[in-house]
This record gives structure tokens, sequence and C-alpha cells, in this order.
């Protein structure tokens, strides 16, 4: 049936513009054009600001754990509007950017922190939509 | 009214037809999700926009006026001369970022020298009046070109947040209700064929055990 | 990569935005020609913004709009006010917001 082809391409489609390969804290910081490449080629720039203000919430120890884009996790079963961070030093970004402070591994947050989140940190963190 | 259907009222196709309700519901769900952050970055450029535009035309008010008074105090032939005169090149470094699916423009200005010397209009003709409005402009551009790149990345996702709000749509009016009736539809046909199998069999059996 | 600037606009517009450094300038002068240029802008590699006035922009009116809603992402064409400061009473924006957001209640959170 068409329209089931046309469902599963815009699925597809969904997460076409997440990196293959991200890239840690540190490579990004003493990278002088830090940036991750999508699947299909594309360049994703990531901005200094963000980087420096990231590089003073994380411990140095830690900056070759964070992996960046920070992914905003979008599954349906948590419900709309809901999202999910994994990963403690993920969550301690995050966290810090909400004003809050949370030591778990993972952490829902709902779309008005989603908002404010995307306005501070606009290209170190990307929506990953949960297909599967 | 199964021709009309199209569809064979059988186990299998009922199986066939609940699996795709389960795919279009789980498409209609993320689609939805995608919609909703695609509005949240719209708002969040839009904000922006609305920041940076205010400052903008104000500078751009004063880089007239500043030029005005440059015409006046120099003369317009004279202007223009300087203006045709000027060796820099003011150009911009454009890179791109991703937004869900689709690439907005990140742009920047390269660096433009601020000495007089520089702005290569001679040297006889040095004039604050020149200068002041070369340097009005400088800042006017500045702030140009950022909302440059802030209204063409609300152009972009405003595109994509229309074609992904149709699908949407289509989804949840159109092709859902479709498919949900017609489970229903075969649902009913396929209890309705057992229960008269059912009465069948036992008038079959009565008619046999009536014969002994 | 690096993008050249291009103005089209009237004289004094397009001068001080040359005292600027936007040395690529388009006087516009009638509507026929000025589109032929702006078409052939669209289609050239190497250029990043096409700076256009308000007042240009309006007189241009379908024609302009069309190739906007046509156009690929680069270059990115902003309209400017000239020295009158005029523009138009329709502000695009919130029509964009109109038209894509629709009946939607916005809740004030962050957005």
């Amino acid at each position: 049936m068409s329209t089931d082809r046309i469902i599963q391409f815009e699925l597809a489609r969904l997460n076409a513009h997440l990196p293959g390969q991200r890239i840690t804290l540190k490579d990004a910081l003493s990278s002088s054009n830090p940036q991750v490449v999508a699947k299909d080629g594309s360049k994703h720039k990531f901005e200094r600001m963000e980087l420096e203000y990231i590089s003073k919430i994380v411990h140095a120890d830690d900056w070759d754990k964070l992996r960046l884009p920070i992914l905003i996790g979008v599954n349906p079963k948590l419900g709309r509007g809901a999202a999910e961070i994994s990963g403690e030093v993920e969550v301690k970004v995050i966290s810090q950017v909400l004003g809050k402070t949370c030591r778990d591994q993972e952490i829902v947050i709902y779309r008005p922190e989603i908002a404010v989140v995307r306005a501070k940190l606009p290209t170190t963190t990307q929506y990953f939509f949960m297909v599967g | 009214m199964a021709k009309t259907i199209g569809v064979a009222p059988t186990r299998m196709e009922l199986l066939k037809l609940k699996q795709r309700v389960s795919l279009a519901q789980k498409g209609h769900d993320l689609l939805r999700e995608k919609m909703d952050a695609l509005v949240i970055e719209f708002f969040g450029i839009v904000k922006r926009i609305r920041e940076v535009r205010a400052g903008t035309m104000q500078q751009l008010s004063s880089a007239y006026r500043a030029l005005s008074i440059c015409f006046a105090m120099q003369g317009t032939i004279e202007t223009y001369q300087a203006a045709r005169e000027v060796t820099k090149v003011a150009e911009v470094d454009i890179s791109t970022r991703h937004v869900m699916g689709i690439l907005v423009p990140v742009v920047e200005a390269k660096p433009i020298e601020r000495h007089a010397l520089a702005r290569g209009y001679g040297i006889h003709t040095t004039s604050s009046t020149l200068d002041d409005a070369s340097r009005e402009f400088e800042r006017a551009l500045g702030d140009l070109i950022k909302l440059a790149e802030l209204e063409e990345g609300a152009r972009e996702i405003a595109l994509e947040l229309e074609k992904t709000k149709r699908r949407v749509n289509a989804l949840e009016y159109v092709i859902l209700p479709n498919l949900k009736s017609m489970v229903k539809f075969i649902s009913m046909r396929l209890d309705e064929m057992e229960r008269e199998n059912f009465s069948r069999l036992k008038r079959i059996k009565a008619m046999l055990e009536g014969r002994e | 990569m690096s993008f050249k600037i291009v103005t089209i606009a009237d004289a004094e517009t397009a001068a001080g935005f040359a005292l600027a450094g936007v040395r690529e300038v388009y006087i516009h002068e009638k509507k026929e020609a000025t589109l032929v240029k702006l078409d052939e802008l669209l289609a050239s590699e190497g250029i990043g913004i096409i700076f256009i006035t308000y007042s240009i922009a309006e007189e241009l009116g379908f024609d302009f709009k069309r190739r906007m809603r046509a156009k690929k992402a680069l270059p990115i064409v902003l309209r400017i006010p000239d020295k009158t400061g005029w523009v138009p009473k329709v502000d695009e924006l919130q029509e964009i917001i109109r038209r894509t957001v629709g009946a939607e209640i916005i809740v004030k959170g962050g957005s």
C-alpha cells in the first residue's frame, strides 16, 4: 500500500539529521572547526559558545566521556510533549541548563523545558526519535 | 459490501489490516512529536528575530541618516565616488546546522578592517562624515547578516512544519479512521460468517440425528 | 565556505552598503530588467545574501513572491527598508505564524 510506503519513508527520515558518528566534547573543544557529519554527508556545525558553556559544567576528566550532540530522546510511549535524556554527564548538563540538580542516569523533561534547552544549546543538542 | 472494500474478509486480511493500523498509529504519533518539536524550534527563532529586528532597523535608520549628512556635507558626486573607491569586500561564511531532517544556514560575517585607509577611499577625501556613514553601515550590515540567517532559518522550519502537519492530519483524519473502519467491518463480517457456519452445522447435526 | 553579498536597491541605499564593503550592486530601474537580474543572481553560485529593498520587492509583486517560494536555500534573500523606511503593512512573519500554527494554542513556557 502506497500510504504504508510513505509512512515508512517519513519514519526513516525522522532521524536522518543525526550524525553517523558523534564526537566527544574533548575533540570538539580542540578542533578549529567542530562539526559532525550526517549519514547523507551534510555537515552540522557546533557553536563555540555552547561548547565553552558545556565545558564549564562538565569536569575536565569527563570531557572525553560526553558525546555530542546530546540527544533529546522522543518516545511517544512517554506521552506527548515528553522526552528523555540518558547518560550521567548528559543529565548533568541538561539539569544545569534547567537550573536543577540531578544525579540520575536518565531524566524525563517536558515541553517548556525542552524549549529552554533548545534555546540554550541549539547546535549541541538534537532530537532523536525512537522509532523502534 | 466486500466487493466495495476490495479486501476478502479473512483472518489473514484482518491481521494484515491490524498491522497497517499499528504502523499508521506509530507514524502518526511520531510525526506529531516531530511537529511539536518543529513548533518549539519555530517559535524559538521567531523570538530571536523579534529581538534582533528592532535593533537592526534602528541601526539602519542611523546609517541612512549618516549617509544623508554625508551627501549634504561631502556632496553627492563625491560620496558616490568614495563608495566606488572602497576596496574592502564584505563577505560571509555560510555553514549549516541540522534541525530535524532539514538543513538550516549558519551565517557569519567575515571580519572587516576598521581603519579608514583600509576602507579604501582616498586620503584626499578623508572626512569624518564619510567615516561615520561607513561605520554606521558596517554596523547595520553586521545586524542584517544575523537577521538574514534567522529569517532563512524560520522560513525553512515553517515549510517543514507545514509539510509535517499535513501528514499528521492525513493520518489522523483520513487514513487511520479508514483503516479502523475496515478492521471493524471485516471483524463483524468474520463473526457473522462464523455464526452462520455454526448454525448450519447445528442444523446438519439435527438432520443427521433425526434420521437415526 | 565564503560567499558574496549583493544589493538590489536605489542608488543611495546601494552607495551606503558599498561604503560597508558590499561592492556588488544592481540599481533598480524597470521591473522586468530587475526580475531578469534577480533570476540570474538566484541561479549563480557563490552568492550568500541578496539585500533587496521592501519598496522594490513590493513593486515586483507576485513575481517576487513566487521566486521566493521556489528558490533553494542559498542565496538568502533579505528585504530591507530603504531610506524612506517604508515597510509593507502586512507583517509577513505574523502571516507565516498564522498559517503554520493555525488555531493551535501555544502555552507560554519558554517558547
